[in-house]
Parts: structure tokens; sequence; C-alpha cells
């Protein structure tokens, strides 16, 4: 009966995913004085995109129709980890948050090798700087998971979700410190903006976009249902450091869950409409800063409680 | 029984190398000399099996002498693991030497040397994993840096096989000259030759530490620790494949056999010795990774992986020494358990992407991966078994890596609360590991998109993979996902050996019990045998949908409105890993040709070229080599070209020992 209910809920999850973009597309219009299209857009797109025809490059191999699927199924599983709300996720062992990571990992090597199929250089830029600040993201993810992983001594993600409360006032740090950098590797592997422009098809300065340019039909449909995922996947990622207000019962779990959705769909919007792309030099740095603030819960943890 | 098993396996082989020497067709020879090999390794893997199963004869007396003390041979379950890797992987190496010397044959190059070289090096790796006595296992050491050696100079034509295998040769040979000291001391401390006496307990003192730290130089360059690694990246180029596949895979873990024998032999207790392998193992891995990226020669490339690797598993041994520093069980357990895993694994998928670069170059011939690509349109199944490796390699679920890397994750994450401020420590480490694993994700995708997909940058009409090949290649895949999907029986192999460590008066775990310590991995097990259901259930749906629902069509690439895209307009692999490599520059070395278009009418020969340098070789091995050798020349005045000076020098020599011998004595 609980696995039926996980199920579903993991389903109104995955089914939620476009209407969450829509969201922040349709408020991002708004606050830079723009209508904007409907919050369902994304939906439109996608019924779309499964009617197109599904057209290949001539260079294109077997790796260009398998990859999309991977990417996608991976994520699936990806999302299957994470506690949503409050409720216990349909996957949870310890060290989960390790297989939390790579999963992600493997989603992002057969994107990178479906763009590199196509041997064209758009893709080829596009690859490379997705494989270049992967490798600067996945610290932040370490360190400021790690870090609670190491406080609590849990490794699996639901504990350690769980393990957060308000007894302690030094876990109010906690809270803020790593949602900031949760927030940041969100935008960073979700190809938001400061880090990336989902918008512009300036192929020069984009990173996630370039790497789709030649898919279409089929594959850019979970090429995008994923993206579309991954975003929700960060956001609730987000939400659950602020579990403390340990609701336990489905409504108003909701309801908090909600809330601080609506916070960080807020959050999101305010980011990019008060700042333009970074250069993309300048990003390592940007990435580098979220990681230090990763490494300052467990400075506080260490220094101050011992 | 099942020793009987093993050692008539040893000798099918010994006869394989030997008997057919007889005949005298080159390609006949060949093919009888591999089949017997293969043949009796398969039936000796088989005895070692069995003993790993069901029963281990223990320690087996050959003789007995007054001098030598008891010549015996130990059946111990690290012995046996370390035996079963070297001749699992001896089966797809072999098979795939055979294939490699095909065309050599018919070129008339005479190849007797180096396939018999080839074989008796196998079989000495066998009986080197399981020798008990010092001066036996240093014999076999010795003939397997030298019957390399002769392999490695299969191509001795070229100029840069002589060299690239004389820096092996004295790398190989400065190692074992440590480790002839390592065991003299040992031998002196316990008075045994034994390995299986060679037990001391850290008195605190000085040659305690330098035990250890003589122990872990001697194996450590075998296994390519990060400063001693040098040799590595320049043998691996200019070694025939099958050796390289080989040299990478399996003799190199012996390497790592050493030093779970040092362990074994000193009970490491001081948290500095566990931190010291820490840290170098942590450098090798970062480093290693780091230095893969800068290379556009695959087999140089493989090499650095090597490098990264061994530092995974140098992660694991230096958590399972800290383990038993703090007393921690567990952390011991996770750590040696998943050095061992990862060891196994590495020898898998390192052989498995050797053997993948050779068979490109028997077509390309070329091993610069700058020139290759547009394979996977000619050969889609090695395609898909070089990238089954590559995801290995990386660490990346679904596969065999991830499980070894799982079990280190976990180690590192159990460590924490071990003593103060550990926690920091511990998660520095494992921001380390999860560097290594993005970089590692970097540099393959670079390797198999640059290789095998786009179009051709090198022209070639046609791609040929025979079945030996495919098979050579296939079977390590195979195991790839099968340790991947079903890691149990692996997870219960290796701490099946960590349970057998002796180390001076304990061992880790009773019988049966480390496997409980271990991380579950039924979770992973559903999650990943779903994760292929549930890819293959979508890649279906899509391509029902795709043909029937709303169609498929093939088209150009998109060229921003351009019409006539080349191979050439292609990314490249240095311009790949470029954003990457520019931030450790200075430690990499690299070195940027560029010769620039000039007036306003360019002609050809614009070209631009990177390259990266070892930092180690360059920076620290060269100026300490050229102070050597400056005072070489300054002692070189006592060489006289004249007997009766020699004399002389031999008499002082002689004098002098017996002073000194006397003075010990009394």
């Amino acid at each position: 009966m609980e696995i039926i209910s996980k199920i579903l809920i993991y389903l109104i999850f995955i089914l939620a995913a476009p209407l969450f973009i829509g969201i922040v597309n349709k408020l991002k219009a708004r606050s830079t004085g723009r209508i904007g299209p409907s919050i369902f857009q994304a939906y439109y797109d996608l019924r779309r995109l499964m009617r197109k025809e599904t057209i290949y490059a001539g260079s294109a191999s077997f790796l260009s129709r398998l990859a999309p699927v991977v990417s996608f199924v991976s994520i699936l599983f990806a999302g299957m980890i994470l506690p949503i709300g409050f409720t216990r996720p349909l996957i949870s062992f310890s060290g989960d948050l390790i297989l939390f990571a790579y999963l992600l990992g493997l989603s992002r090597f057969f994107q990178i090798l479906g763009a590199m199929d196509i041997g064209s250089s758009f893709e080829g830029m596009g690859a490379a700087r997705e494989a270049t600040f992967a490798v600067f993201a996945e610290p932040i993810y370490f360190f400021t998971l790690g870090s609670l992983a190491f406080i609590f001594g849990q490794t699996s993600m639901y504990g350690i979700f769980h393990s957060i409360t308000l007894k302690d006032p030094s876990f109010l740090v906690f809270i803020v410190v790593a949602s900031i950098s949760v927030f940041f590797l969100m935008i960073t592997e979700t190809s938001r903006m400061p880090v990336d422009d989902p918008n512009t098809h300036l192929e020069l300065t984009m990173i996630h976009e370039v790497m789709i340019l030649d898919n279409s039909g089929q594959d850019l449909f979970l090429y995008q249902y994923s993206a579309y995922l991954k975003i929700l996947i960060y956001a609730t990622f987000t939400s659950n450091f602020f579990n403390p207000f340990n609701a336990q019962n489905y409504v108003v779990g909701f309801l908090v869950y909600l809330a601080v959705m609506m916070l960080l769909i807020g959050c999101l919007v305010w980011v990019e409409t008060m700042l333009g792309r970074f250069k993309m030099k300048s990003i390592p740095q940007y990435l580098l800063f979220a990681a230090s603030i990763g490494i300052l819960n467990l400075l506080i943890y260490s220094f101050f409680r011992k | 029984m099942i020793l009987n098993l093993f050692a008539s396996g040893l000798l099918i082989q010994l006869l394989g190398a030997l008997l057919p020497l007889l005949i005298k067709s080159d390609k006949r020879y060949s093919a009888l000399s591999h089949y017997t090999a293969i043949a009796g390794v398969s039936v000796s893997f088989i005895g070692t099996l069995g003993m790993i199963f069901f029963q281990s004869p223990g320690i087996i007396n050959i003789f007995e002498n007054s001098v030598w003390g008891i010549l015996s041979l130990r059946f111990d379950m690290l012995a046996l693991f370390f035996t079963a890797v070297v001749q699992l992987l001896s089966i797809p190496v072999l098979v795939y030497s055979l294939s490699y010397q095909k065309p050599y044959i018919e070129a008339g190059k005479s190849i007797r040397l180096s396939v018999f070289s080839f074989i008796t090096l196998t079989i000495s790796l066998q009986v080197l994993t399981i020798a008990n006595h010092a001066v036996l296992f240093l014999m076999f050491w010795e003939l397997m840096a030298i019957l390399s050696y002769i392999n490695m100079i299969f191509e001795n034509e070229k100029p840069e096989v002589e060299k690239g295998s004389f820096v092996y040769f004295v790398a190989t040979h400065a190692a074992t000259f440590v480790l002839y000291i390592f065991f003299l001391i040992l031998h002196s401390k316990t008075g045994s030759w034994n390995f299986s006496d060679f037990h001391i307990t850290n008195d605190g003192t000085a040659l305690y530490y330098v035990l250890f730290a003589l122990g872990f130089i001697g194996f450590g360059t075998k296994a390519g620790f990060m400063p001693f690694h040098f040799w590595l990246p320049k043998a691996h180029p200019v070694a025939p494949t099958y050796l390289s596949a080989f040299l990478s895979g399996v003799i190199i873990k012996l390497g790592i056999y050493g030093i779970f024998r040092v362990i074994e032999f000193l009970s490491p207790n001081d948290p500095i010795i566990g931190w010291a392998v820490l840290l170098i193992s942590l450098m090798s891995a970062i480093f290693g990774v780091w230095y893969a990226l800068a290379q556009h020669d695959v087999k140089t490339l493989l090499a650095y992986h090597s490098i990264e690797n061994i530092g995974i598993i140098g992660m694991g041994l230096g958590l399972g020494i800290l383990g038993i520093s703090y007393n921690n069980q567990v952390v011991a357990i996770l750590g040696f358990s998943g050095a061992l895993l990862h060891t196994l694994n590495h020898a898998i998928f390192k052989s498995q992407l050797f053997i993948g670069s050779g068979i490109i170059y028997q077509n390309l011939h070329t091993r610069n991966i700058e020139k290759m690509g547009g394979i996977v349109h000619y050969a889609p199944w090695l395609t898909g078994f070089f990238l089954i490796g590559s995801v290995a390699i990386s660490g990346i679920p679904p596969l065999n890596g991830f499980i070894s890397e799982f079990i280190i994750y976990n180690g590192l994450f159990h460590s924490g609360s071990m003593a103060p401020y550990y926690t920091i420590f511990m998660l520095l480490v494992v921001v380390g590991l999860a560097l290594v694993g993005g970089l590692a994700v970097a540099c393959f995708t670079k390797v198999n998109s640059i290789m095998f997909l786009g179009t051709q940058r090198t022209e070639f009409k046609k791609f040929t993979v025979s079945a030996a090949e495919y098979f050579s290649i296939g079977l390590p895949a195979l195991l790839c996902i099968l340790i991947g999907v079903y890691p149990m029986p692996a997870v219960r192999l290796v701490s099946g050996v960590v349970e057998g460590l002796r180390f001076n008066s304990f061992r880790l775990a009773s019988q049966g019990t480390s496997f409980y310590m271990l991380p579950d991995f039924f979770p992973i097990m559903v999650i990943f045998v779903l994760l292929f259901l549930m890819a293959g259930i979508f890649y279906g749906i899509k391509k029902y949908r795709a043909s029937k629902a709303s169609g498929v069509r093939v088209s150009k690439a998109w060229g921003c409105g351009y019409q006539h895209l080349t191979a050439r307009m292609q990314y490249t692999a240095s311009s790949y890993a470029d954003e990457l490599n520019s931030i450790p520059a200075n430690i990499l070395l690299i070195k940027e040709h560029a010769r620039v278009p000039q007036d306003i009418f360019p002609v050809r020969g614009a070209c631009f070229e990177s390259h990266s340098e070892d930092y180690t070789e360059k920076k620290l091995m060269m100026p300490v080599y050229e102070k050597i050798v400056s005072v070489l020349k300054r002692v070189g005045i006592l060489n006289r070209h004249d007997i009766r000076v020699y004399i002389a020098y031999m008499l002082v020599a002689l004098v002098a020992y017996c002073i000194i011998g006397f003075l010990w004595k009394y």
C-alpha cells in the first residue's frame, strides 16, 4: 500500500515538472515587463515535440539514438532517491547520496556522447563546457551534502534530511548555508541564468542548448523532459533543507513544500532578472565560491560544537 | 585434487611455451603455443577458483635446505585472489596476443622470442603470487621484469621503443633494488625467509618507518604511485598492445599485491602511515587523471589513467591502514575490500580498453586520437565494448567501477568519527574523489567521442575486427556488466580475502562476518537491473513512436547555414580538454607550438599543436639524475683502466670488510 502511494507521489512529481519551469518562465517574463507564455507552455512544447518527426544527422550513430533514453532514465532514477517533501523516497539505503550524484553523472556522460556523436563543433563546444563545469559542480555537491553526511553520520538522503531539526540552533546556519550552495548548484546543473542562458540561441554563448542542437522529435522530447525533471529535482533538493518545520501531516507537509517551492521560484526569477550571463571564464570562480560555502557547514560544526 | 588441477594447468602452460618451439612454421607455432597456454590458464584458473571457494591447501613446502630455509608456496586468500586476477585476465590477453601477432608473422617478423617470453611471463606471474619464500619471490619478480622487457622491445627497430623500454628497465630495477634491501632487513629482523613469518610490530623506531617506506616505494614504483610513476607513460606507448594490456591490467596490480604484503608484515598502526598512503594516492588519482586529459596518444592516456586508478586503490589501502590504527574494524574492512575490488575491476576494464586501442591501431596505424574518428559507423560493436569499459573506469553506474568506488566512499564516510577533526579531513578526501570522478568523465567522454564518433579525420575504407578480437574485448565487457549488476559474489570474494589477511597478532574479522559490514548491495542491484530494463523499455517506445507515429528522417548536421561541413571542422580533443587543462597548466607543463597564418593571403602550413610533459620527470627526476651523473663523473677519477689499481681497490675493500665485520661481532 505504501509503495503504491510512493509511486503515485513520484508520478505526480514527474508530471508536475514542466509546470515548474512554466511558472518560472512566466514570472520571469512578467518581471522583465513582458506578458510571457502560459504557465502550461512547457506541456504544449512537449506535446508538439512528441508529434514531430525525428531527424538524425547523417554522421549520427546509435549513440545519438541511445543517449536521450539513458540520460532520461538515469535522471528518473536519481529523482527516486530524493525525498519529496517529508515523504520517504522510493529508493532509500545508506550510501544513496553517492548513487544520486553518479546517476546524474551517467546522464551527463551520455548526453555529452550524444552531442559529440554529430561531429559538429557547435555541439563539441557545448559538450566541452558541460564536462568542464561538471568537474566543479561535483565538489559542490559533495561539500554540501557530504558535510551534512559527516555531521549526522548518515549516508542516505532521507536520513540526512530527517536529521535536520530545529532543536539545535546551529542547524539553522546549516539550513541557510546548505540551501544557498545547493541553489548555486541548481543554477549550474540546470543551465540557468548566470551560468547559461536557456533562451539564447546564440550558439557560442551557451552550454545545454547547444548540445541538443541536432536533436529533434522524440529525442528532443526526452532531453527537454529530463531538463525539466532535473530542475525540479534540484529545487526539491533545496527545499528539503527546510524539512525542520517538521510536518508529519500530508496536508501541512504539502503546503510547506509548495511554499518553499514558490520561494525558490521567486529567488530564481529574481536572480535571472537582476543578473546577466557571466563570462565563461569567470564561471569556475563562481563555482569554487559555491563549493567554499559548502565547507562552511563543516567548519561551523567542527569548531563551534566541540 | 584442486591443487593438482592448478599445478597441471601450470604444466600445460609450460608445455605450451616450450614444446611448440619444435614446429618450423611461425604461424603454427604461435597458434599452438597460444592455444595450449590458454587451455592451461583456464585449467589453473578453475583450480584457483576451487581453492578460493572450497578449500585452500595452506602452505606447501617444496624442499628444505639449511641455507635457504624452507622453500614453500603459500595459498592464502590474498595470494589466490591475485593469482585469479592474473589468470582471469590472461585469457583475453592471450587470445588477443594471438591475433596481434598475425600481421607480424605475415610480414615475416620473427615472433618466437616474444611469444615464448610472453607465455613464460604469465606463468611466472602465477608463481610469483603464491611464492612464500622471499628469494623465490624476488626471483620471479625479476623474471617478470626481464620477460616483460623482452616483450616490450618487440618492435626494437624503432628508436622510441628502445628509449621507452629502457626507462622501464631502469625503473623496475631501481625498485627491485629497494625490495632487496627491504627483504634483507626483514630477514635480519625475523630470522626467516618466509612471508608467513615476516611479522614485526611497530616499535616506534625510525627503522620501522624506513622499512615501510622501502616496501611502499619498491612495490609502489611497480604499481605506479605518483612520484614513482614516470616509467608508466613512457613504457606503455612503445610496448606491443597485448603487453600494454597485461602491464596495465595485471603487472602493476602485483605492485598492489606487494603493498598488501607489506601491510601484512608490518601491521602499521600509526595514522601517519595511513595518511601518507592516502595523500600520495589522492595526488596520484587527481594528477593522473589530469595528465590523462592532456594526452593525445591513446596509450599514454590510458597509462595515466592507470595511475589514477592505482590512486583510487591506494586510497582504499590508506583508509584500511587508518582503520587498523584506530581499531576501527569497519573502516579497515571497507578500505581494504574497496581496494581489492577496485584492483579486480581495474584489471578488467583497463585490459579491455588497451585491447580496444590496439584493434584501432592495427586498422588505422596511429595512436594519436586527433587523427581518429568515425569508427562507430564501421565497428559499432567495438564502440559499444569500448564504451562499456569507459563508463566502468569513470566509476559511473551501473557498471563495476561504481561498485568499488562506492565501497571506498562508504569507508570515507564511516571514518569521520575516528578522531577529532577527521570529518573535515575526510570530507576533503571525499571531495577529492568526487573531483577525480568528474575529471574521469571529462576524459573518457573525450576519448570516446574523438576516437569513435563523428566523421573520419583520417580516411579509411574498411575496418576489420576479427572474432578473436571481439572475444578478447567482449569478455571483459561482459564481466564489467556482470560485476556491476550482480556485485554480491565479487564483494563476498573480496571480503573473504580481507578476512584472510593475517597481521602480526590479529585478523580483521572472523570468517564470514566481514561481508555484513560492507554496504548492502541488494538495493543497488535492484536499481541497476531496473535501470537497464527501463532504458530498454523507453528505447523501444521511442523507436516505435519515432518510426510508426511521427517518422524518422536522416539529414545533414546543422552547420549554422553552412552546407559543407568537413571532418576537419569537428571539435578536437585538445580544444575539448583545453579549459580544464589550463587550470593546472604549470604542473601539466603544457607546451604550445603555433604557426600563425601570415600575410593577407595565407598559404598552407598554419598549424597549432600542444602537448604536455610530465612534471615529475622534467622537474624532479631529471635534475636529480643530472646531479647524480655529475657526481659520478667526479668519482670517475678513480677509474684508472689499470688492472693493478683495481686489485688494490679490492684489497682495500676486503680489509675494510674484515675490520667492519670484526668490530660488528665483538
